[in-house]
């Protein structure tokens, strides 16, 4: 019973976070923007043509009823149509991208974790070893290079070089999928790796640790029952947290690797003045994320059973 | 026995806390170093350059730097429009130094007076504040920045605005949580015992012991806002076209990547460098100041 109490409240908030994200776009929109400015061509239109362009958006309206009309529409599931293309549905456009976006995250954290987590422990369970050095070597590096750049170096390197990778693009499969992965995952990589080497030392050195070495269980065990899955909660917690620097760096990487993403249909309607398609991708993605930190807060009561015995 | 007389002369105190003291400062001297010199470098970008960064002369395109095959017209070379890249590099320093300043000291200020607040007042309020906070960690600041650069254009006080509205919140969250521990202490109970204001609380018991918190994240933010202003100028959302800074140049790099490596590599190392500084100095300053925050980030 708590917990359904308590998925409805986080429900109502991540329901609230979105809501919040659609008035701040709608609001920044309308009295930043000028679309009778941007849209039509500057010289040659006349002021009764304007007009007519602002009559024929709602945009004469008063701003209450314009904010009512977007959210209603919005809540028919209708998200706006693009300004280009021949008036396709912004949703559908984004439908056929988001697959392609969702692909390169998961990924990027499956190398990072793939990587870092043992990494970490290595370097916790032989700390001033020579492991340990480059781990944290690595961790310095990694965290200071500007993805963006490490794309281009690689793409350099090991498709124009080497010949080993497609430049870009995603019509390779797998083989396209692995240098943008890299790029996204580096700076994720360097935070699981450092949370995991400190989460280690400090659970090594707890009592129950001690106790079940005491009572003669192998080091492996110890280890991986007593150690790994404790030092590895922080883990989650992080890997939820950074999903809004995570999509945020897809946008760079998918402009990097030409990867047909949602970041990348952002950037190209931004270029190409549609508005519409700026806004439902915004509203989509960040709606995405207040769902995705949901279900990890959620599932995080499952992880870890103090939470779930606690008032939280 | 010999060894041991060479011990005690080597264990003695006063020598001994001076060599310490000494070798504490090492860390901190190379990127200090680094500091200076970026800040020299933009600030005295016009001393200092040899061409007008922006001057396009196509007779001397992709020129190699001095150290390459180049001439010293052109100490760093020149990028596919002839312009000096370390004029450019000089320039792209200013455009950084002006964004970190704006944003790191306007975002500590005010996400620092939130956290005392929310943390201070609790309760509905401070749940409230705390939401809003929460909508950092809900939608990437990229997307604002397209979002802005769709409205109104690419420019530079754009990335400042979005810059600040990205990074105050990380302030808020560390005071807010320091705040929550301090307001149970003797020190803060015998302060509001003797009726002292809230504001006087704040200034006098809550901020000096939230302090180091806050210097320390700003040097790490320093990096983060360095490379987060190169990121948003690389997707042309940043500053202008025709202004020198270091992600713009990797953008306009990155055509003549296979011919020419400098107009990448050049830019592309400064910014590699500077976070590491930013980095390694906020390393320093939080094991001098504060272990408790290794997990910061």
């Amino acid at each position: 019973m708590q917990f359904w109490n308590y998925l409805i409240i986080r429900l109502i908030q991540a329901i609230f976070v979105t809501l919040l994200v659609v008035t701040i776009v709608f609001f920044v929109s309308r009295l930043v923007g000028n679309p009778e400015e941007t849209m039509l061509p500057p010289l040659v239109t006349s002021t009764e043509d304007k007009e007519r362009f602002r009559e024929l958006l709602g945009l004469n309206d008063p701003l209450h009823v314009q904010y009512g009309n977007f959210l209603l529409d919005l809540g028919k599931g209708d998200f706006g149509t693009s300004w280009r293309g021949g008036g396709t549905s912004t949703l559908d456009s984004i439908g056929d991208r988001a697959l392609n976006t969702v692909k390169l995250g998961v990924a990027g954290v499956v190398f990072a974790l793939a990587l870092a987590v043992p990494l970490g422990i290595i370097a916790a369970l032989r700390r001033g070893t020579t492991v340990d050095w480059l781990a944290r070597f690595v961790a310095v590096i990694g965290q200071a290079t500007p993805s963006f750049w490490l794309g281009l170096m690689m793409i350099f390197f090991f498709s124009v070089q080497l010949g080993w990778f497609p430049t870009g693009g995603a019509e390779e499969g797998f083989r396209s999928l692995i240098l943008p992965a890299i790029a996204l995952g580096l700076f994720e990589l360097v935070a699981i790796m450092r949370l995991t080497r400190s989460g280690m030392i400090e659970v090594m050195d707890t009592d129950f640790v001690r106790t079940a070495r005491a009572k003669g269980l192998s080091e492996r065990t110890v280890i991986w029952r007593h150690g790994v899955r404790h030092a590895l909660l922080p883990v989650v917690t992080m890997l939820g947290l950074s999903l809004g620097r995570l999509i945020g760096g897809t946008v760079i990487i998918e402009m990097v690797f030409a990867w047909p993403g949602v970041g990348r249909l952002i950037i190209d309607s931004i270029l190409k003045n549609d508005f519409p398609m700026v806004q439902a991708s915004i509203i989509v993605l960040a709606a995405s994320i207040a769902l995705v930190n949901l279900f990890v807060d959620v599932s995080y009561r499952f992880i870890d059973p103090r939470i779930r015995a606690g008032a939280a | 026995m010999a060894a041991g007389t060479a011990d005690a002369v080597e264990f003695q105190p006063g020598m001994r806390r001076r060599r310490i003291r000494w070798r504490r400062y090492i860390g901190l001297s190379v990127p200090a170093l680094i500091a200076l010199v970026v800040l020299i470098a933009g600030v005295f970008a016009e001393l200092l350059q040899t061409h007008d960064p922006e001057f396009i002369d196509l007779a001397a395109r992709l020129a190699p730097p001095v150290f390459d095959g180049g001439t010293w017209a052109h100490p760093l070379g020149t990028d596919e429009l002839g312009r000096d890249i370390y004029s450019r590099l000089l320039h792209g320093a200013r455009v950084s130094l002006i964004v970190v300043g704006i944003v790191v000291p306007g975002a500590a200020l005010f996400g620092t007076l939130i956290g005392l607040v929310s943390g201070w007042v609790g309760g509905m309020t401070g749940q409230i504040l705390m939401r809003v906070v929460d909508l950092q960690l809900a939608l990437p600041a990229i997307l604002f920045a397209v979002l802005m650069a769709s409205l109104v254009g690419p420019s530079l006080t754009n990335v400042i605005v979005i810059l600040l509205f990205w990074t105050w919140p990380s302030y808020s969250r560390l005071v807010r949580a320091d705040v929550l521990s301090l307001r149970e202490r003797d020190f803060v109970t015998a302060s509001r015992a003797v009726g002292a204001a809230p504001t006087w609380i704040m200034r006098k018991h809550l901020l000096p012991n939230v302090l180091n918190t806050i210097v320390i994240v700003m040097t790490l933010e320093v990096a983060l806002v360095v490379l987060a202003e190169a990121a948003l100028s690389f997707l042309s959302v940043g500053v202008p076209p025709g202004t020198s800074s270091w992600g713009r140049m990797i953008t306009e790099g990155r055509d003549t990547m296979n011919v020419a490596w400098w107009p990448i590599w050049l830019p592309g190392l400064t910014l590699l460098i500077i976070s590491l500084t930013g980095n390694l100095m906020g390393d320093w300053l939080r094991d001098a100041l504060d272990p408790r925050l290794r997990n910061l980030r």
